[in-house]
């Protein structure tokens, strides 16, 4: 930014003892214009039109209208999908989780010390995490066919890569101290390994894991769009027959069920940090 | 054997039951879900399937990869990054209001809760379905996209500015207070400086998990790339779906990479 | 009996850590390594247990070479020598007793070190050695939460848990407070006098390196300068150490010439 400041001078202030700062330009009004140049290509090429949304944006919301009053006699047929979604989230998160460790091994600098293997584990993690789940539980149904087994597959692609990456971060920034400490005492690198790192990475993982499975349930229900088994099967389904309220009913299960799942999260993840 | 040590063994901590019962609570759950895995069978000749979508993967179609005009890969890209850039702009200030009336430490408890069980709502509502709802808007196109991306981003995005609000160091304002301050002077000084980064390093962090959920909204006709790779992936055209995989591979690791360097400058100032 | 002969340390980009180090410690005894930083202080401390490597000469303990020691030999070397940090280096997500146990896991069958269970035996045993270092009450609370002074106790405990027959400390004070720094030094000289186990300390603080040890190593660039009883210690003889830039109360002076 040496050019930013030969542009735009910095300010000279001179105290009435002839002592003199320099206050650097302020940056604010050229990152401002950067979004503001980004804001308006976007809103060319996306064809963002205030008048139209504040004439027709009524009719958002007939949809969620249509959805009131919710279909209860539906949720005969939801339960079995409704827990499908969760086992899906639960066993894909848990996979992918598990693959990840010794991959995050390889790629924290401290305890693989062989750079070249930490950039390719690295990048693997990079490229795996930009696959869209979507498309991942896509190609799964064509490998493994229609089902919840491609939804589980994808779930533990994503988590796979997700958990990889917040691992290798957490192992990096262990305190390698208590590590020193059980070498001095005799121990094998493995043994150190197990007692003296993995009790502090631990909480952080378990805690991680959490948090991705809870996330993992609601993106489940989307899954089911490409055919990839559980709840989003019968909303998709139940959408394009415009049968709303029993979407409503589906929507409000959901929603009690990422909730009870969010709490029960939430509260071990407080006892794990 | 020293009496004070007996003492202190028998008052060590005894919580297997309660380990014992996570742990039995926890195989189960993994037993309960393991059945989940059924499949309506492998589609015929899955090997000969697997092979072909792996060469049209690795081996992407050129021509499209590298087409300028509106109907090629860039073009695909640019659009799905307006979608996403737009939406996170409308998703990270409709939060701000509502991240500050579910904040448990300035909202009454009442409006707090109600806040957060809204932002809870909207949450969980599938992207597809606001994408649908908002189709019946604008008509298909990135103009639903964008507006789905706005909803789907208020979310996560408000859930973490209330983090932030939460975590604000009050003595700055205690400070503020002590040298006569009102009620917008407070916020203005107070709080915004403080809040700022971390806000705009929220969006920043949502942008990039919009660029990938965007293939939910093509799917549905609200506009980027997933129309077109959903089309290629149904008809088998797996090096064009390798084009788009190849460009969105290539825009995600840059805007990370560039979004990575944004947030830690945000965060060290 | 730590014995150096000739004893040299170059590292591998050619800067030479010790040179020509003769030195002979017997069992029992309480000694203060003292020098500025960077004098190879912790490089002389580190070469006894092999967490570094030496170039030249010999160095034996209790007439083992050192140096023809690997894998299992060197691990079982390694369990009568205990070591102490200055950042104390405990697992701080556990608890103090878990600590201390560590000091058990490279004898213990692989599938109770990787599962972390240990036998009340091993417990109590544990407890025994909290309770020398005076913390038995803190037993069951997570290491983190204790203060800097405790926890290079519970350092010392987990040391002492290993039946050591020497003690290295790398500047076992030099994070804590004064007042603390002391009562850790008190408990260095119970456990030296105590147990008979041989206690060497790097330390920046002379006036405590003077008050504890019963005998002082100076160490400049890699050499001693200086080896005696610590009742010989002088302004002199602590120039030579420091440069001229320290005396006796640990005041710093002013560089000569």
């Amino acid at each position: 930014m040496k050019l930013y400041d030969k542009i735009f001078r910095p300010t000279v202030y001179t105290l009435p003892n002839g002592k003199s700062v320099e206050k650097k330009a302020s940056r604010a009004p050229f990152y401002a214009l950067i979004v503001l140049i980004m804001c308006a290509v976007s809103v060319k090429i996306t064809g963002f039109d205030m008048k139209i949304l504040v004439t027709r944006i009524g009719q958002f919301f007939v949809i969620f209208q249509r959805m009131i009053p919710p279909k209860k006699e539906i949720m005969s047929a939801v339960w079995e999908p409704l827990f499908d979604t969760v086992k899906m989230s639960l066993i894909g998160s848990l996979v992918g989780s598990l693959l990840s460790v010794p991959f995050a091994m390889l790629a924290s600098t401290n305890v693989c010390k062989n750079r070249v293997v930490v950039s390719i584990v690295r990048l693997m993690f990079s490229i795996v995490r930009t696959l869209p789940t979507i498309v991942t539980a896509l190609i799964a149904t064509l490998f493994f066919g229609l089902g919840t087994l491609a939804g589980t597959i994808a779930i533990a692609v994503f988590s796979f890569a997700y958990i990889g990456k917040l691992t290798y971060e957490e192992i990096e920034t262990v305190d390698m101290g208590s590590f020193e400490a059980m070498e001095a005492m005799g121990s094998t690198k493995t043994r150190a390994f197990i007692t003296a790192i993995i009790p502090q990475v631990l909480p952080f993982f378990l805690s991680n894991c959490l948090f991705n499975f809870e996330g993992n349930v609601r993106y489940a229900a989307i899954l089911g769009y490409v055919g990839a088994g559980g709840i989003g099967i019968l909303l998709n389904e139940r959408m394009s027959l415009k049968d709303y309220s029993s979407v409503g009913m589906m929507l409000i299960s959901l929603l009690i069920t990422v909730f009870i799942i969010e709490s029960i999260s939430r509260y071990f993840r407080k006892k794990l940090v | 054997m020293n009496k004070r040590i007996e003492e202190a063994y028998a008052k060590r901590p005894k919580n297997w039951v309660y380990n014992t019962v996570l742990a039995v609570i926890t195989i189960g759950l993994i037993i309960w879900s393991a059945g989940v895995v059924e499949t309506s069978g492998s589609t015929a000749g899955g090997g000969q399937i697997a092979r072909n979508v792996l060469k049209g993967l690795f081996t992407p179609d050129l021509k499209f990869l590298f087409d300028f005009s509106t109907s090629g890969v860039p073009y695909l890209m640019l659009e799905t990054l307006c979608i996403a850039f737009l939406g996170t702009i409308v998703g990270a200030i409709i939060s701000v209001p509502l991240a500050f009336i579910s904040a448990s430490t300035l909202a009454p408890k009442p409006i707090a809760f109600i806040g957060r069980m809204l932002i809870m709502a909207i949450r969980t509502v599938p992207n597809f379905i606001y994408a649908l709802a908002f189709i019946r808007v604008s008509g298909p196109g990135p103009f639903a996209g964008l507006l789905t991306m706005g909803v789907c981003s208020v979310g996560m995005v408000s859930k973490m500015y209330i983090e932030a609000i939460e975590d604000l160091d009050v003595h700055v304002v205690e400070s503020l207070d002590a040298a006569g301050c009102n009620s917008w002077q407070k916020i203005r000084y107070g709080i915004l400086p403080q809040l700022m980064p971390n806000f705009a390093s929220t969006a920043i962090y949502r942008f990039d998990i919009n660029l990938r959920d965007a293939t939910i909204l093509g799917m549905v006709g609200a506009g980027g790339f997933g129309a077109p790779l959903i089309f290629a992936m149904n008809g088998y055209r797996w090096n064009e779906a390798g084009a788009i995989l190849a460009g969105l591979i290539v825009l995600i690791l840059i805007i990370e990479f560039i979004s990575t360097k944004i947030r830690v400058k945000l965060t060290r100032g | 009996m730590i014995k150096f002969e000739d004893v040299g340390k170059r590292y591998p980009n050619g800067f030479e850590g010790l040179k020509h180090i003769n030195l002979s410690i017997e069992q029992g005894e309480f000694v203060a390594i003292i020098g500025l930083s960077g004098a190879g202080k912790s490089t002389l401390i580190r070469t006894i247990n092999r967490m570094h490597d030496v170039t030249s000469g010999k160095l034996t303990v209790d007439d083992v070479d050192v140096m023809s020691l690997y894998g299992k030999q060197l691990r079982r070397f390694r369990r009568k020598i205990g070591m102490i940090f200055q950042s104390f280096n405990l697992i701080t997500r556990t608890t103090v007793i878990k600590n201390v146990m560590t000091a058990f896991v490279p004898d213990m069958p692989w599938y109770r070190s990787t599962f972390g269970i240990y036998n009340k035996e091993e417990k109590i045993k544990a407890l025994e050695c909290l309770d020398k270092v005076g913390i038995l009450d803190k037993a069951f609370v997570r290491a983190d939460q204790l203060s800097g002074g405790q926890q290079q106790r519970v350092a010392l405990a987990r040391t002492l848990a290993q039946d050591p027959q020497i003690i290295l400390a790398d500047e076992p004070v030099a994070a804590l407070d004064p007042v603390t720094a002391k009562q850790v030094m008190d408990d260095f000289k119970r456990i030296n006098e105590d147990m008979k186990i041989t206690v060497l300390i790097n330390i920046h603080h002379v006036d405590l390196a003077l008050k504890y040890a019963s005998r002082v190593i100076g160490i400049r660039e890699g050499e001693i300068v200086y080896d005696g009883p610590a009742s010989d210690v002088n302004e002199e003889v602590l120039t030579k150490i420091y440069k001229g830039k320290v005396d006796n109360e640990g005041n710093v002076q002013e560089e000569e010439g």
